[in-house]
């Protein structure tokens, strides 16, 4: 299978900082990649660098199999974190702009919510309505290349389900997607994730391959509140879920232990972690390989 | 309130810019301006021309009175040059007087013909004055602007003022603009090259512009009378090619500004001293030469020597070619470099080998 995008040991250095180290990753024509991580990560760099709008220090990227050139932007679409849209025009202006611009030529109709502010300046309409707009820009001429920056923040819940369908739908026509998030539940759509923190990418494969080495103790008790308060004093990373504590990546005889000398009598039984346990502990990790 | 002072010096402190506006610009104005600001020309440069030209010069010499507002600068004495000859080195602008002598002169009773150019206003004053002080003794005609009006000499200049101010503000706002909301990254992701995005964003301010040159300009004929007697399309070509220059400083004003406050502010910057130094206000014969080469790097002091050339003096080519020439180099420069900076914003980026 071919390539749409890769990275090959990409690092970029701003001055003193560096913003990524050696990052590889590609994207395949179909597949769906999620890039997650927590703010300054290192994701949109990596993404500016994949999309040649920042040199990379060092290490190769590839667009459509060469150098990231002008050619290739006829064949990729790009929704930025900041849509990129032209406030002062309407949502049918920046549409023909688009058009124009990329010389598209069947273009698929307004969505009935866009078509119904067609004529409203950008500006004016709900951010949820500019993200769909920034969307049916990027996807109106049909690229082999979709990449999103955090594409549903500050979008509601069913406006976010909307947005992915459209994702899925892309990617089923055999459009490769990648994006960049840190919501959970939206890394839990990528069919691949790549997880960065503090420029490095700590984790990479499935949900599945992620979360798969990572297990968490969980404690069912009557007295739940103190058994929760009996493992935070004890410094383990619990998190209250329900009624239930969770402790990731702690074996459940440890948890068993403290709640034995708090005297708080609960079951402690053993599951796979979640993403978002997993992420914290990787998270966690990293500091402290970063402060060693 | 004393929380608010200390965080505003603190806000201050990190926004260098500013704190070179207040504190190194004040310093800066006083000096160049405080030099600058001088409507006296005190030397005048003249022509002598026709057979007796030779004796004038030895006259002029002996008679001019040590207290005269203005010394004479002999730059050429020609006792076979024609009155028509004079007329020309006025036009050209290579002598603010010309004496017409013997068979030059243009009076009946043989006594010299003095023509003083009315476009330069500070030195046909100084001319008027010292020619009153000779009295009877010539003749004497203001060529161009005859009644000295300041609005033939400002207007022309005006209309430079504007296309400086059109060029650099409203341009670097509305590229700034684009940086701004992130549409200039969505650009460069775009089928666009760089060139397209840049001639396709100045364009139309190039357009608006030569539409309000044509406005002003006319206006100006029309409200202030201010006469029109060269060569329209020197003009036109003069001026889109000064139109090039000054949108180049605002893409370059632009490519170095990150918010519409920065791009004003820098713009201002480089408005004051094209104001102040180009010419149109203080004469750049009366500046002290150390502020004076500044007058002759900026744009606009070339496009009123044009301005004022075509429309005043009914100027041609032979005469403005420096100043259009120089204005091409600028433009070229200038544009070069701003559409370079620009460039290398959206174009894709070249991987470290």
């Amino acid at each position: 299978m071919t390539t749409l995008v890769a990275a090959d040991g990409v690092t970029k250095q701003f001055g003193a900082f560096t913003a990524v180290t050696d990052v590889s990753l590609s994207v395949a024509p179909g597949e769906i990649v999620g890039l997650l991580g927590s703010n300054g990560a290192g994701k949109t760099t990596l993404l500016r660098m994949l999309l040649g709008l920042e040199a990379a220090t060092s290490g190769h990227v590839e667009v459509f199999g060469e150098a990231p050139a002008d050619s290739d932007r006829h064949a990729l679409g790009y929704v930025p974190q900041g849509l990129g849209l032209s406030q002062a025009l309407s949502v049918r202006q920046n549409v023909e702009f688009v058009t124009a611009t990329f010389s598209a030529r069947s273009v698929p109709d307004l969505p009935p919510a866009l078509a119904a502010v067609a004529d409203e300046p950008v500006g004016r309409i709900g951010l949820g309505r500019q993200r769909q707009l920034a969307f049916h820009c990027a996807l109106l001429h049909s690229p082999r290349l979709l990449v999103l920056d955090e594409p549903t923040s500050g979008v509601d819940p069913l406006a976010r389900a909307r947005l992915w369908d459209t994702i899925h739908a892309q990617a089923d026509a055999g459009t490769g997607v990648l994006v960049t998030t840190h919501y959970m539940q939206e890394a839990e759509q990528c069919d691949r994730l790549v997880i960065m923190s503090r420029g490095r990418a700590v984790a990479r494969g499935t949900v599945e391959d992620i979360t798969a080495s990572t297990r968490t103790a969980v404690v069912h008790a009557e007295d739940w509140a103190a058994a929760f308060a009996a493992l935070d004093d004890a410094g383990l990373p619990v998190v209250l879920t329900g009624r239930t504590s969770r402790a990731a990546g702690t074996e459940p005889d440890v948890v068993r232990r403290v709640l034995e000398e708090a005297a708080v009598p609960a079951e402690v039984t053993e599951q796979p972690a979640t993403l978002e346990e997993t992420m914290v502990l990787i998270e966690q990790e990293a500091r402290a390989g970063g402060h060693r | 309130m004393r929380a608010m002072i200390v965080k505003e010096f603190r806000e201050l402190r990190r926004d260098r810019r500013t704190v070179a506006m207040l504190v190194a610009l004040p310093l800066l104005m006083l000096v160049i301006f405080g030099y600058a600001a001088n409507f006296t020309v005190d030397e005048l440069k003249v022509a002598v021309v026709g057979d007796q030209a030779e004796q004038a010069e030895q006259q002029i010499t002996e008679q001019i009175p040590a207290d005269a507002p203005a010394t004479l600068d002999l730059v050429d004495v020609d006792p076979d040059a024609t009155a028509a000859d004079a007329r020309d080195q006025l036009q050209d602008d290579h002598v603010d007087l010309a004496i017409l002598t013997g068979e030059a002169t243009e009076t009946d009773d043989g006594r010299p013909t003095v023509l003083i150019d009315g476009s330069n206003l500070f030195a046909a004053q100084s001319a008027s004055v010292l020619v009153a002080q000779l009295g009877d003794r010539v003749d004497s005609e203001i060529l161009y602007n005859p009644d000295l009006e300041t609005s033939w000499v400002m207007v022309p200049a005006i209309i430079g003022l504007i296309l400086t101010f059109i060029g650099t503000i409203i341009t670097s706002i509305g590229l700034v603009r684009e940086r701004e909301a992130g549409t200039l990254e969505q650009l460069a992701v775009m089928p666009l090259s760089p060139t397209s995005v840049v001639l396709g964003k100045i364009t139309p301010y190039f357009l608006l512009a030569c539409f309000d040159m044509v406005l002003v300009t006319l206006l100006g004929v029309w409200l202030f009378g201010v006469p029109f007697n060269g060569s329209v399309l020197l003009f036109a070509v003069g001026a889109a090619i000064f139109l090039f220059a000054v949108l180049g400083i605002g893409v370059l004003i632009s490519t170095v500004s990150q918010t519409t406050g920065q791009a004003v502010q820098v713009a201002l910057m480089t408005m004051l001293p094209q104001i102040l130094l180009s010419g149109m206000i203080f004469p750049l014969d009366a500046m002290a030469a150390g502020v004076r080469w500044i007058g002759y790097v900026l744009p606009l002091t070339w496009f009123v020597e044009l301005s004022q050339g075509v429309m005043l003096r009914g100027a041609g080519w032979d005469s403005l070619w420096l100043p259009v020439a120089i204005l091409a180099v600028m433009a070229t420069v200038v544009f070069g470099v701003a559409v370079l900076r620009l460039r290398r914003d959206i174009a894709p980026a070249k991987a470290a080998r």
